[in-house]
Parts: structure tokens; C-alpha cells; sequence
């Protein structure tokens, strides 16, 4: 097989056809030239379950082939140096991509944009150890004193930076998990009914008998370019029995961590007044706008469940509403896991230490200890920085040696 | 084809050969005769043991340190030079208490005499003035056989200590002329590279230079800057008591624009620039003309003028190693203010020699290929005294213990900058002469001069080299520092108390309590504040061991994270590597880190992961290999 091209060929069973198992394309990609950076061969046959399983049967009894673990290839490909950690991850992030602004940004991230983000930040705390360093391994050449102090402005811009990238996961937690969106209402307004109509499917229970709903139930639903999760929730009232009552506690709970509320009124329930947290987006429907639809208040979005009347408009204003948060957090860098949020909050602790040394007059080496501390933290993403590099960087910038 | 010790009838039979009179050769020898085991050191000129070949000081930044550590293992330098030293200074005192450095000027004579004495009159150990030429081995093994010299001697020895400085096949150059020499005035050495690539070593090729030395008659000393040493000047050894060195100043003076257009007009006239010098030489040491191409845009350049000793007529321009050609030297330093009539006594000039990359030794400095030869100084690519006297110093002290049968004494980065030099000399297969650097020490915070003698004491006392007096001494002093330490953490002053020395430091005033070290902890306020509110035990200390503890307690909080991130690192660090591991097998591990492995075959994972080249992930596939290869084996 000549790297890079694809071969075709035939596949004999063993056991099973007398004749041609299947038709097959081999392609060969040689080290360190392919995605994981070892000897990969691809195996394209037909389509189908059946053949696929077959071959894999056969294979799998072959000596050194077993199925791969899940996330085998990333992790080979970052063992082999063909992905940093960012970039491993992006790869999980894309896999799991379920939207198009999802899917927009495990690409950047993918591609290296977060990874710059932190090799920036890498530059700058570089940058003044280098400065530090020479100062201290070459005073007594002439090397410009630079006063401590004067990295104060540097380590707040880049606090502001890193903030800036941490406040990030606001969004890119949504593009990981979805918008949440709880529907609310007094019992019987007719939310499961709305609930059901917007993810189009009978998800929930719809009686005429209020408090039907006694649990939260979620469903994912593609709004724009993004997931929402839409979630119906038990009517908020005094409740009748314990379960109801424990339903109308997750009700609250929705609220409290919900990204924007819809608030279902109808016309046959008393209009009901949760309170709904003042940052919180919320809109305003009317349901069963087939029963009686010219009673909706101004302001409200007439919809009715059953016949679809303005489910349209209900969905566009949801889009809007989701677009207003993104678009305030869609410009820069996303970050969208758990684990860089970590780093992140201690990289600032870190940065934050960084200025007490300074202002506390410690001495450059220390504060070239708290900078590389920082450093390191950061290395948990970007990878370790040696002092070899670090002295590189001084012989190629300033004029050293007796 | 290698000679093996059959060949030639064998003469004398000694413990240890030491071949080198320099600095790293000195304290290898000094080390093996006093702990007991018959040593030959074999110099090509005993009158020039300890000869200073470059700038007349001992110490400065890092290297004081270096100094400092080899005073408290049992090594001669410190003393020597607390005994010959002319003008003492502390370097960074505007920094941390991490990096200050003890530097001297020395009187070069003095210190010579001095090491020369101290070599005569050293029981066990006999001096030869003869030319090492071959190195060779046992007839038997992998086991070093003994030594032939120019004069014919052949003789045996258990362990052979090499330190031969840039005598290999030295060859000196001035402007376009060239002559092999060790360094000036004296003859090279021929033969001993040689016999070691028989023996399979490989060698390169280093250049390093040194700067004109001139009259002192002849510069007006009107047209510099003074400088002088510190008025209460430190000695470098612990051991040493009674200390009140002269304070002999040197001067500044700069190099203009005229200097470098008069060098720049003549670059082709350096064998650097026309590429006659092969070797590679240091970037943070080059020589003039190779700072005025590198920095062009630099208008000026520092020269330090220093004495050579005292009253000496001869001066040495620091700043202004060149190889340039007599004339353009002479011509350029007549434009620098103070020096525009000097005249030479000498030139300065370049030297190449030989060297071994020095990822051919283990960490004992033992070469991995023979047993029982060691490599010490700059024949692993080092430059500075006190480079090569740390190494030759662990060289001795290995080679002794081996002989007995005793595990190698290895110093660990965080434990000492010579841990940290023969760290990096192992590891990283240096290919540029090697100086030490503070910024090449990871745990630099936790490695100050003022506590080498503290916390090296456990290595010292296995070394044994001291009078066991000594040790008694340091370990009562490091116990008392930690009693104080306790002491003033958990001390409070009254708010009334520290009231009138907060509000004399410009700090607010307290309305509570605080503890002594709190009040440590505060920019501007020093140990020295606070004595009035110890107790006499502490009081009474030495403001040496005073300034111990102030900064212990300072920097507590510095100090613990590091001992944490030791800690942390250690764990794995450790791990030794099987000794046959197929690094060339492993497809996991990028190209150039599986032949740098493969050449560099380090003892543990640590060593591997400070390998250049090596990046964190190849460390963890070897992570997974080691885990590997060991449970094989052992199921």
C-alpha cells in the first residue's frame, strides 16, 4: 500500500461467503503522518450494521487487534505530540457537538484558539521573568534596571485577560450543556401542553386535572444555533400531598438557575406572581389562545398548544432572547469545561500573590518564584516551561558577558 | 585498537591518579589523599598549581554559592580564598537574601602559593611534573588500568581522576597566528583524547578566551571609576575565624563608538569571524568583537580594570577577551578613557582544547563506559574555577567511596547548586562551556549561600573530609535556628509594644497584639528591628546566623511551597529507569526525544524529563514503559 492513497480491494470471509465477503478501500497513513501519529489503517466497506459487525468479529480474533477504548485515538494522539491538552479536548467537545455554535467552537478550540489565549498569557508572565532573571544572573553587567513595580500594569491587564476569558464559561457552559429554559405557570395554565407542542412530542402528561405534573421533565430542543433545554415544570401553588409539594420545590429550583422563563398565563387560572430573578429573561405567554383568543393581555405571546397558533413567535423570541446572551460572549475565546474554569480561578489567585509580592518589596527572585508558580499552573494546559527556556530567551535579548 | 595495562610493564601502583593541577584536580586530589587512600597527582608544572588562567576573583553570582557548598563538603577553595583574597563583595545585595553571592578579587600569586603549599605539604599525596599520553584499560574488564606519561612512567591505580582543563590539544590563537599550547606560556597535551576515543569516548571541540592583561603604570586611573569592597566584608568559609582582608579597588572605565568601529574595521582579521575557530564558545562570556556584532546597537560596553595581586604592575581588562590581532587589541583599548596610552604586558587571546560531552558520566562523575575513570572541570564543558573545583571535589569524593565500597555521594537540585550543575552537565549533554547560572536552580529559593553549611550538613558528615568538630558546631547552630524560628512565630508583642516601631516604619498602628514574625514579614523591617524583643539566646547570635533566621522567617511561606513542589516532583522523579531500556522500540515518543533518550540513557525518569527534547508527554509514555518493563520482570 503506497501512505496517503487509497487501495481498493476484496474481502474473503472466512466462514460466511463462498464468494466475495465485500468490496473494500484500504488507506494507508504512515507515521508519524496520520491523526494519532502511529501506522493507521483505514478500512472503508459498505454501509450496514450487518457487514460491519461481521468484519469486526473476524478482526477482533486476529492477535494484537481488540476494540479501541473510548478516547483511545485522542489520547494516542496527544501521547505522540499531535494535540496539546486543549486541543484533545476540543476533540471530545466536537464529538459531543449538538449545535452550530458548539460545533463553531470546539473548531476554534480545535484549531488552536484557546491554546493561543494561554500562550499568551504565557508570553506575558515570560516576559517579565525574563527581565527578572538577567537582572539577577547578570547584575553586574549593564542590564537596564526595570523597578518591580513597573509589572504591576502588566499583571492587572492580565487579570483582566484571564477574567475575561473565565466569564467566558457563562456561554460556553451553555454550549456545553444547552440553554435552560423552565416553562412556569399556575397548575393547569396549560405548560405540558406548550412543553409538548415545542419539542413535538408527547413528553408529558396533559390532564385537565391541575397538578398533573408532580416532576421536572427536560427535553433538548435546536433553537437557532444553539440547544435549549426545555423544561416543564409542576404547577407553582399551595401544594395538595408531599409529592406535589417536593415538585414545586424543583419548580423553584428551575427558576433560580433557569438562562431565560417562559411564563405560561391562561385564561381559566388565576394569574399567579413567582418571583423570577431580575437578571433572568423572561416571556410572556398567553395559552390557549384557542379558546378564547382575544382576551391576551398586551405583551404576552398569544399560543395555543393544540393548534400551534404562535408557537412560531414564541420560538423567535426565544431565538432573540438567546442570541442577545450570546452575542455578549461570543466574540473572544470560549472555554466551556469545568476544568480550565479550575485552573483559570487558581491562575488568578496565583497573579493576584504576584502583585502582593511586589507591593510587599519581597525581593525579584521571590517574585520570579510566584511568577513561575503561576506559570506552572497555567502549564496544566499549555504544557511545562523549563528555565533553560527561560534562559534562552535572555541571550537572545540582551547584550550579556564580560 | 585500545592498549590494555599488559602491554607495558607497570611502575608505581597508586589509589588514585589525579591528572591536573588546576582547580577541579587540586580538590580531587585534596579530597582522596585526606580521606586516606594513596593519591598521585600528575601536573605538567608543579609551580603553577592553582593557577588562576583567567580573571583574578573567585566567586561572584551563583558561583559564590558553588563556594560555598564545596567549603562545607571539606573542599580548599573558600579557604584559599579568604587567605589570598584582596577586595570582597557581596553581589545583589539590591535583591532577595536568595540570590546575594559572595564575589573576591584575589591576588592570583597569593592564591596559587597557597593551593601549591597546601598540595606539598598534604600527607598521602605525591605531585609528579610529567605529561599524562594514555589512558588505559584493565586487561580484564570494563575497569580503568592506570596511565603512561611522556617521561615513559606507566603507572596502576584504582581510579583515575581526569581534569585537564583546555590542555587537550590546546591550540591558542591571536589574530590570524596560531600555536598549540594549554594556555600561554605553557605546551599542550597530546595523547590523552586520543586514547580515550580508542576507548571508545566522543570528544568535541570548545573555544573560550581571555582578555589582554596590561600595565598598570601605563593607565590614568583619573579617567575610571573607583570601586571598592564592602566595608564589613564576609568570608566564604565557615571555618574561617579570624578575617581582615586589604581592600584593593578596581575600575570602571567603557569601551565608544570609536572602540567598535576601529574592531568592526578589522573582523576579518579574527580567526572567530573568519572561521579559523571551530569550537563553540560561551554565549555569556564572548568576547568583544563578538558583542559589538551581536549588539550592534549598543553604543558602549563595561570594562572592569583588576588587579592581578597586590601591588601588581599588571592589570586585567575585564570585558575584553579577544582574539583579535595584537595591534587591533592594543589600538581599540587606546580609545577607552583612562587607557589611551596603555601598553600590553600581554594579549588577549582564544584557546580551543577538547572536550567530552558530558552525558558519557553518571552522576558519581564516573564515566559510564569505564569503570573507575572520572571526568572533572572543563573537560565536561564546563568554564569558571568554581565549576570545575565543585566537580572535581565530587570526583574525589566518589572515587574514594568506591574504592571502599561505599554508595556515590549525589547531590540532589533542590539540595545544592552542585547537585543542579551535575544535574545539568549529565542531562543535557552540554555543547557550549557550561557556567552556572542562579535561574538554572528551580529551588534557587531554597539554596542561599548564608545556609550552605546548614543544609548540606548531613552529605558533609558522610563525607567525612571535616574534623568532626566542625559538624558538631553546625549542627548545634542549625538546631538553634530552628528553635528561634519557633520562637518568633509564636511570639506575640503587645499592640503597645510595637506601636512606636510600627509607626518609625511609616505602618499604621496596631490595635492588636502581633507575632514577631509578622512583624518580620513587613517590607522594611528587618531581624535587626526586632533583637530588643528576643530573648538573650537569640539576641546574643552572630548577626551571620541572625540573618539566617530573619530570613527563614520572611520567607517561610516561599520556603514551604517550594519544599511542597519537591515534594511533589520527587515522586516520580526518582523512578529509576531499567538500565537496558529500548528507547529506539518506544514509537509512543517523538523522534528526536527517542535518540536523545537513547544517547543520554538516563538513571532515573526525572533526569529524562529535563532532557531537551523531551517534552512532558514523552515523560509519561516512559512513565507507562518503566511500569511496563517492571511488572514483566517480576511476574
Amino acid at each position: 500500500m503506497t501512505p496517503r492513497q487509497a487501495t481498493y480491494g476484496r474481502l474473503d470471509h472466512p466462514v460466511l461467503a463462498d464468494s466475495v465477503f465485500d468490496d473494500c478501500i484500504l488507506t494507508y497513513f504512515k507515521a508519524p503522518h496520520s491523526a494519532t501519529g502511529e501506522d493507521v489503517v483505514e478500512i472503508s466497506i459498505h454501509g450496514g450494521e450487518y457487514l460491519q459487525n461481521r468484519l469486526l468479529e473476524v478482526l477482533v480474533k486476529e492477535k494484537g487487534v481488540r476494540f479501541a477504548d473510548a478516547g483511545e485515538f485522542t489520547l494516542r494522539a496527544f501521547l505522540n505530540g499531535r494535540l496539546d491538552l486543549t486541543r484533545a479536548e476540543a476533540v471530545a467537545d466536537l464529538i459531543h457537538a449538538r449545535d452550530a455554535a458548539s460545533h463553531r467552537n470546539a473548531q476554534h478550540q480545535l484549531h488552536g484558539r484557546l491554546e493561543s489565549a494561554f500562550s499568551g498569557f504565557h508570553e506575558t508572565l515570560m516576559e517579565m521573568i525574563t527581565h527578572i532573571e538577567a537582572e539577577l544572573d547578570f547584575s553586574d553587567q549593564e542590564i537596564e534596571l526595570v523597578a518591580l513595580e513597573s509589572y504591576l500594569p502588566g499583571l492587572e491587564e492580565l487579570h483582566e485577560r484571564v477574567q475575561l476569558l473565565l466569564d467566558s464559561y457563562f456561554y460556553g457552559k451553555h454550549l456545553h450543556e444547552g440553554f435552560r429554559i423552565p416553562i412556569i405557570g399556575p397548575p393547569n395554565a396549560g405548560k405540558s401542553t406548550l412543553f409538548n407542542a415545542l419539542v413535538g412530542m408527547d413528553r408529558a402528561i396533559v390532564t385537565e386535572k391541575p397538578g398533573t405534573t408532580r416532576d421536572t421533565i427536560e427535553a433538548s430542543k435546536l433553537i437557532g444555533d444553539h440547544t435549549a433545554v426545555l423544561v416543564d415544570t409542576a404547577g407553582i401553588r399551595e401544594a395538595g400531598d408531599n409529592v406535589e409539594q417536593s415538585g414545586v420545590s424543583r419548580s423553584l429550583d428551575e427558576i433560580a438557575r433557569a438562562d431565560i422563563v417562559i411564563q405560561v398565563h391562561s385564561p381559566d387560572t388565576e394569574p399567579e406572581n413567582t418571583e423570577i430573578p431580575a437578571e433572568t429573561p423572561c416571556i410572556a405567554v398567553f395559552s390557549k389562545a384557542d379558546l378564547s383568543p382575544d382576551t391576551r393581555p398586551a405583551g404576552q405571546i398569544a399560543v395555543s398548544g393544540l393548534d400551534g397558533t404562535g408557537l412560531g413567535h414564541l420560538q423567535e423570541a426565544l431565538a432573540a432572547r438567546i442570541a442577545e446572551i450570546a452575542a455578549r460572549n461570543s466574540e473572544g475565546v470560549i472555554i466551556t469545561t469545568r476544568r480550565h474554569v479550575n485552573v483559570l480561578e487558581r491562575f488568578l489567585g496565583q497573579l493576584k500573590q504576584c502583585r502582593t509580592a511586589i507591593t510587599d518589596a519581597v525581593g525579584p527572585e521571590y517574585l520570579a518564584a510566584d511568577l513561575r508558580e503561576a506559570l506552572h499552573i497555567l502549564g496544566e494546559i499549555t504544557g511545562e516551561t523549563t528555565p533553560d527556556e527561560i534562559l534562552d530567551q535572555i541571550f537572545n535579548g540582551f547584550c550579556i558577558g564580560k | 585498537m585500545p592498549v590494555s595495562r599488559e602491554t607495558y610493564s607497570v611502575g608505581e601502583t597508586y589509589d588514585v591518579i589525579v591528572v591536573g593541577g588546576g582547580h577541579a584536580g587540586i580538590e580531587a586530589a585534596l579530597a582522596t589523599s585526606r580521606l586516606g587512600l594513596e593519591t598521585l597527582l600528575v601536573t605538567m608544572k608543579i609551580d603553577a598549581l592553582g593557577r588562576m588562567s583567567c580573571n583574578p576573583a573567585i566567586g561572584g553570582l551563583a558561583k559564590g554559592h558553588l563556594v560555598r557548598e564545596i567549603d562545607v563538603l571539606g573542599g580548599e577553595m573558600a579557604r584559599a580564598i579568604d587567605a589570598t583574597g584582596i577586595q570582597f563583595k557581596m553581589l545583589n545585595r539590591s535583591k532577595g537574601r536568595a540570590v546575594w553571592s559572595p564575589r573576591a578579587q584575589a591576588d592570583k600569586h597569593a592564591y596559587s602559593r597557597y593551593m601549591h603549599d597546601m598540595c606539598v605539604q598534604q600527607a598521602g599525596l605525591e605531585l609528579l611534573e610529567d605529561e599524562a599520553i594514555e589512558v588505559f584499560a584493565h586487561s580484564d574488564s570494563d575497569r580503568v588500568g592506570g596511565l603512561r606519561t611522556r617521561s615513559g612512567a606507566v603507572f596502576a591505580c584504582q581510579a583515575l581522576i581526569l581534569t585537564n582543563g583546555t590542555f587537550l590539544n590546546g591550540l591558542i590563537h591571536i589574530g590570524d597566528q596560531q600555536f598549540t599550547a594549554g594556555r600561554i606560556g605553557e605546551s599542550a597535551s597530546v595523547g590523552i583524547t586520543e586514547s580515550l576515543v580508542d576507548l571508545g569516548f566522543r570528544t568535541g571541540r570548545l573555544k573560550t578566551g581571555t582578555p589582554p592583561r596590561v600595565k598598570r603604570s601605563s593607565i590614568d586611573f583619573s579617567a575610571t571609576t573607583v570601586q571598592n569592597g564592602d566595608h564589613e566584608p564576609e568570608p566564604f568559609s565557615f571555618r574561617t575565624s579570624s578575617f581582615d582582608p586589604p581592600d584593593i579597588p578596581c575600575y570602571i572605565t567603557h569601551t565608544n563608538q570609536q572602540t567598535h568601529e576601529l574592531i568592526q574595521a578589522s573582523l576579518h582579521r579574527s580567526p572567530l569571524f573568519t572561521g579559523i575557530i571551530q569550537g563553540v564558545g560561551p554565549r555569556y562570556c564572548p568576547s568583544i568583537e563578538d558583542k559589538i556584532v551581536r549588539f550592534a546597537d549598543k553604543s558602549s560596553h563595561q570594562l572592569f580594570l583588576e588587579p592581578e595581586w597586590v601591588d601588581a604592575d599588571q592589570i586585567y581588562v575585564n570585558g575584553f577577551s579577544s582574539s583579535l590581532p595584537e595591534d587591533v587589541q592594543l589600538n581599540a583599548l587606546r580609545t577607552v578613557p583612562g587607557l589611551s596610552s596603555v601598553e600590553f604586558i600581554r594579549p588577549g587571546y582564544a584557546v580551543e582544547y577538547d572536550f567530552f560531552p558530558p552525558s558519557q558520566l553518571k552522576a558519581s562523575l564516573e564515566t559510564k563506559r569505564l569503570e573507575g575513570l572520572y571526568f572533572a572541570g572543563q573537560i565536561n564543558g564546563t568554564s569558571g574555577y568554581e565549576e570545575a573545583a565543585a566537580q572535581g571535589l565530587i570526583a574525589g569524593i566518589n572515587a574514594t567511596r568506591k574504592i571502599r565500597g561505599e554508595d556515590a555521594v549525589v547531590l540532589l537540585r533542590h539540595e545544592a547548586y552542585m547537585g543542579v550543575l551535575i544535574d545539568d552537565l549529565i542531562t543535557k549533554d552540554t555543547d557550549e562551556p557550561y557556567r552556572m547560572f542562579t535561574s538554572r536552580a528551580e529551588r534557587r529559593l531554597l539554596l542561599r549561600h548564608d545556609n550552605a553549611h546548614i543544609r548540606l550538613l548531613d552529605h558533609a558528615e558522610r563525607v567525612g573530609l571535616l574534623p568532626p568538630e566542625h559538624y558538631a558546631l553546625v549542627r548545634e547552630e542549625g538546631g538553634l535556628v530552628e528553635k528561634a524560628k519557633t520562637h518568633i512565630e509564636k511570639s506575640y508583642l503587645k499592640a503597645g509594644v510595637v506601636n512606636p516601631l510600627l509607626e518609625k516604619k511609616g505602618f499604621s498602628r496596631s490595635a492588636e497584639s502581633l507575632s514577631l514574625a509578622s512583624l518580620l514579614r513587613r517590607p522594611g523591617i528587618d531581624i535587626r528591628d526586632l533583637v530588643d524583643h528576643f530573648p538573650a539566646w537569640i539576641r546574643n547570635q552572630p548577626g551571620r546566623v541572625l540573618e539566617i533566621i530573619g530570613t527563614d522567617v520572611r520567607y517561610a511561606g516561599y520556603i514551604k511551597r517550594e519544599l511542597e513542589q519537591v515534594e511533589r516532583l520527587q515522586r516520580y522523579q526518582d523512578l529509576l529507569i531499567p538500565e537496558d531500556l529500548n528507547y529506539l522500540g518506544i514509537q509512543a515518543v517523538s523522534t528526536e526525544a527517542r535518540q536523545k533518550l537513547d544517547r543520554v540513557r538516563p538513571e532515573t525518569l526525572g533526569q529524562a524529563s529535563r532532557i531537551s527534547g523531551v517534552n512532558p508527554a514523552d515523560v509519561a509514555v516512559l512513565l507507562i514503559h518503566i511500569r511496563k518493563h517492571v511488572s514483566r520482570e517480576t511476574s
